[in-house]
Formats: structure tokens, sequence, C-alpha cells
């Protein structure tokens, strides 16, 4: 418990000098920069719960976006007749159950046939943003949006409320919810436990007596579950309608972002925001710079290498 | 002639990712699986794409590709031999390094376009009907595509060295101890495979797109992985795997093509789908065993995992 606080205060300080350096450099603003951070701690927590369990879910990127069309079908199903107070919990279930039901496509494999998850969520990040294409260019397509591939814009009940005059909505406090949570959960209670167990060695684990298959799949269903839920924040509460690229990369961002930290939730608050203010710079970067949006990915690859090479020579200087 | 046109069409559009697909092998064989196959494939595109429309030499096209190619792999094999880190978060790093740099350095040259590679008829083969066509009228990295399959396999089962590179994968510690360097091995294995992926890359630009968009490769060089496994290890199988990648993509661009009534959207669907379908596939039959190193790395891939192996 003290070890982790104090992991935890350290990262924060980290993350305070680096900020303290790049804010007055670029121009960007802390309110961009805490929008930005709510999907990557709900798709770092994505990766950090399963990755608990050992498994490698890549698949955040997919979930995300799978969860985006259950919300929007949701809100054209429904959107027009519920006011904001069941409307935006409904919404919010959807966009879970819809992540957590692409994960379970990837644990489903995983315990019936063996399938690796890394793989399986890898290929489905391809599939789902056709799906969602699907859909915007053709049965959801606006006819009065000039033939734009998007959909009807969400009535005012189904967008999460902002904090007064910003554009810092509601997502933040849930993403800091779960990560607390999350921390606690895998932390301090048994289940957790179980799942550290699992991570650290199945075989020990199955002689145990544990039902290893489903730790795994439930594992990996809340992993889903959470990258959905950040995708329903990200479209409830910034784009407010569908259509495509919303969100691109945002899950591998969050893989970066919990492997940056050894996959602890509360370090991850601090080193999403730290990705979150570099991938707004990277925004104004294009803007005004008028470099490719992919080209931010350069400095969060050499990142995140730099650390698994130094962790990694640590572990093995330990090791040795 | 659909069928003939949808065959011709699945070796142009396979061989891509049957070049990433056996880099990858080579690789996987050492012990040392490779996410970044992606990202190696992307550099290659480029590296030929820019080069050849610079110089407009084909040929040194293909070399920078290979360079480049070799260059990435690189990266990957530093931090997780000599680090030792998670290879499958490293080799995802390095295809975003290798998605991001490509994109960027690659912007521009997307509304560009090049000549394509010399078709080379092979004499009296490219006449035989139907076998012509599909077989023996492509360009040089095509021919030189589809005889990696069973190159690659002499080399693994008949040579020595293929026989050191799988001792290698299956127990760095039992070559190490028959007075083999297991890093030397896997750096060689890696760099190699690299440079195989950007090769696909290469093609893929200069005989099949002959253009360049940010992202060109759509995901082919994670497909290659996931062939491997497909394959069981093996190389004529993993060929085989990417010709069923290649065929289906063939396949939906003709039916597009020709107007069917289904979206193509769920079209393009197609290729990923089957890839996952031929892994299930491929699971619940006699399941072959991965190269050990390899199954140390799937089975703890959990936080702070290293693999225990004796390196020198």
């Amino acid at each position: 418990m003290k070890k982790s606080l104090r992991r935890a205060a350290a990262s924060g300080l980290a993350i305070l000098i680096a900020t303290l350096v790049l804010f007055p450099i670029v121009d960007i603003t802390v309110e961009d920069c805490l929008v930005r951070t709510t999907p990557f701690v709900l798709c770092g927590l994505a990766v950090a719960v399963p990755a608990r369990a050992g498994l490698v879910n890549i698949g955040g990127e997919g979930q995300f976006t799978f969860a985006m069309v259950v919300v929007t079908a949701t809100v054209l199903l429904v959107g027009d007749t519920i006011d904001a107070f069941l409307l935006l919990p409904l919404l919010a279930v959807a966009g879970l159950l819809g992540g957590a039901v692409w994960a379970g496509i990837a644990g489903l494999l995983r315990v019936t046939v063996k399938l690796n998850e890394a793989l399986s969520t890898l290929l489905l990040n391809f599939v789902s943003p056709l799906i969602l294409a699907y859909f915007v260019f053709g049965p959801w397509r606006d006819r009065s949006s000039f033939n734009l591939p998007v959909s009807k814009p969400y009535p005012d009940a189904a967008q999460l409320p902002t904090f007064g005059l910003t554009q810092v909505h509601l997502g933040i406090v849930l993403a800091v919810v779960a990560a607390v949570l999350a921390w606690a959960v895998l932390d301090f209670t048994r289940w957790g436990f179980t799942v550290r167990v699992v991570g650290g060695n199945p075989e020990a684990a199955r002689r145990a007596g544990l039902p290893v298959n489903r730790i795994v799949f439930v594992a990996l269903l809340i992993g889903g579950a959470l990258a959905g839920l950040a995708g329903m924040i990200e479209v409830t509460g910034v784009e407010r309608v569908l259509r495509p690229n919303i969100g691109v990369g945002f899950g591998y961002i969050g893989f970066l972002a919990s492997w940056l930290v050894g996959h602890r939730p509360l370090e991850l608050l601090a080193s999403s925001f730290l990705l979150a203010s570099i991938s707004v710079t990277g925004d104004s970067l294009q803007i005004n710079a008028g470099l490719p949006s992919t080209s931010v990915y350069v400095l969060m690859a050499v990142v995140l290498l730099l650390v698994l090479a130094i962790r990694g020579l640590i572990t093995r200087s330990k090791a040795d | 002639m659909l069928l003939e046109d949808v065959l011709a069409g699945t070796v142009r559009s396979g061989i891509s990712v049957l070049y990433a697909a056996e880099g990858e092998l080579i690789s996987e064989r050492s012990g040392v699986i490779n996410l970044g196959m992606e990202g190696c494939m992307l550099t290659g595109a480029l590296a030929a794409f820019a080069t050849a429309s610079a110089t407009g030499s084909l040929l040194l096209g293909v070399l920078a590709a290979a360079g480049g190619g070799a260059l990435l792999a690189l990266v990957h094999a530093v931090v997780v031999i000599t680090c030792r880190a998670n290879q499958l978060a490293s080799g995802l790093a390095v295809s975003f390094l290798g998605l991001g740099l490509t994109s960027w350095l690659g912007a521009p040259y997307v509304s560009q376009s090049i000549s394509p590679l010399n078709r080379v008829n092979i004499p009296v083969l490219s006449a035989v009907p139907f076998a012509g066509p599909v077989l023996f009228q492509h360009d040089v990295l095509t021919y030189m595509g589809l005889a990696l399959g069973p190159l690659i396999w002499l080399f693994l089962y008949r040579t020595r060295a293929g026989l050191i590179l799988r001792a290698t994968g299956e127990d760095g510690a039992v070559a190490f101890a028959y007075g083999h360097s297991p890093t030397l091995v896997r750096y060689l294995a890696v760099v190699f495979g690299g440079m195989l992926a950007a090769l696909g890359g290469a093609q893929l630009v200069l005989a099949y797109t002959l253009n360049w968009v940010e992202n060109i490769t759509v995901g082919r060089g994670f497909v290659a992985v996931a062939l491997v496994i497909f394959a069981g290890w093996e190389p004529l199988r993993a060929t085989v795997g990417a010709f069923v990648f290649g065929g289906s993509l063939a396949l939906q661009l003709r039916l597009q093509a020709r107007g069917v009534d289904v979206s193509p959207f769920l079209l393009n669907m197609a290729p990923y789908v089957l890839t996952l379908a031929i892994l299930v596939i491929a699971s619940r039959g006699r399941a072959r065993r991965p190269p050990g190193e390899i199954r140390a790395v799937f089975g703890t891939s959990g936080p702070g995992s290293t693999r225990s192996a004796v390196d020198a």
C-alpha cells in the first residue's frame, strides 16, 4: 500500500515536471488535455486489468469502436423518447456491453480453442471500423449532412454534461473513479488476488483449484467493457455524432500508457495525462505545421521503446 | 475468365503477405516474435516507392526497402534480445514507429504514382493456358516470393545453419551449450525477417498498388504474424496461408468490380475474418507446438515477465 502510494506520488511529480516544461513551449490547454486523458485512462485500464491475469489485450481500439456503434444504435432507437437521467446510464451500459462483446469474441476463442488473445484482438481491430463505416455510409447516414458519412447528431439528452463553460465533461470523473476502483479491486480483494495468481503462474493456479479459464475470460470482458465505456464517453461527450475515424489510435495509446506504468491503475492516470499532452500537441502540430496526425505515433513509440529497454535492462541486471 | 483473373490476383496480392509471413517465421524459429512486421512492411513500401520515384531505378528501390526494413527490425532486436523487454509490447511499438515515420516522411509522395516493375513473361510456360497468366506472367519480386517457401524449407531442414536456427528457437541454452551464440543467431534472424517483410512492402507498392498512401498495408504485417501460427511454423504451410489471404482479397476486389450488391465495407472485412477463421481451424486440428522459446513468451506475457533463457 505504502509502496504503491509512493510510486503514484513519484509518477505524479514526474508528470508535473514534464507538463511544466511542455505547456509553456507548445500552445495547448489543460482543458484539452483533460478531455483527451479520459479515453486514454479507460483504454489503458482495458489493457491493465487483463494484463494482471497474464493477458495481452491489444484490442482496445476495436472494442472502443464497436461500442460507439452499439451506443449510436441505442440513441437512434430510444434517444428521442427517454430523458437524460435515464438515457445516459442506458448508453453507458450499451457502451460497456458493446466493448465486452467485442472482447468476448477473443475471450471465447482463447478459452475454447486456446487462440492467443493478442492476435485475435489485434485482427478484430481491423473489423469494427468497417462495421462503423458500413452504418454511417449506409443506413445511418444523415440526409441533411450534405452527403457526409455522419449519423444524425445526438439529441441533447444523449450528451454528457460538461463542467461550467469548459469542454471538460463528466467522463474524466468516470475515468478517475474507474482507475481507483480497478486499483482497489485488483490489489485488495479476493478476486483481484486470484487474478494476479493466474497472471503469475497459470499452472500453479490450476493446481490450486482456481477456475483459470473463467478468470481469464472475465478479466478480458472487463477490459473490453472499459474500452467500450471510453467509446461511449468520447461519442457522447466530445463528438455527439457518429462518424468514421473517431478516436483513431486511442486504443493503442491506452496500450502504451498501461505498459509505461507496468499496468498499475493509479499511475496510469499520470501516464495517460502525459500522453494526452503529447497527443494534443500532435493535434496542434497537425493543424499548424501540416503534419499527418499519425506522426505523433513516432514520439509515443520512441517513449515506449525506451521505457521497455530501460526496464528490461534493470530486471536483467537484477536477475544476473 | 473470372477464375483465372481471381487466381492471378491471388498471387499478386498474396505475395506481400507471403514475404512478411516467411520473415516472421524465420524470426520466430529463432525464438523471437516480431509484431513489428507491419512497421517493417510500411518502411519497405515507402523506401521502395520514394527511392524508385527519385532515382527511377526499381532495383535501388528494392535495396532501399531491404535496408529500411532491416534497420527497423534491428530496433526490435536490441530491445528484446539485448534488453530482454516483452516481445509483444516492443513489436507493437516498432509497428507504430514504422507507421508514424512513414506517414510523416511519406506525406509528399501521396499523390504521386510510379511505373510498375517490369512484367517478365517466362518463355514457353507463360503461354500455357490458365497456368500461364496465373503463375508465369509476373514481376521479379513476385517470382522470388513464389520461390521463398521452398527455399526457406530447404534452409531450415537441409542446412546446418537452419539446424542451429531451429535449435536456438527450441532452447537457447542447448544451442549455447553446443557452442553457438543464441544472441547472434537471433539478431541475424530478426534482422533478416524484417528485411523480408520490407521486400513484401516493396512488392506491394512497386507491383500492386503503384502508389503510396498512409498506412498502405492496413494490417498485412499483423496478418502475417497470425499466418505463421496457422502454418504451425512450417514455411510451406505459410505459403498456403498467404495465398488464402491473397485469394480473399482478390475475390473481394473482383466482386466489387462486378458491382455485387454487398456493401464494400462488409466485403473488406473478409480477409481479417477469414484469417481469424483459419487460426481457429488451425488450432482445432492436430495442435502444432510452437518453438520452445516462443512458448515462453506466449505463456507469460504478464507484467514484468522476462524470459529466463540463458543468453550469452
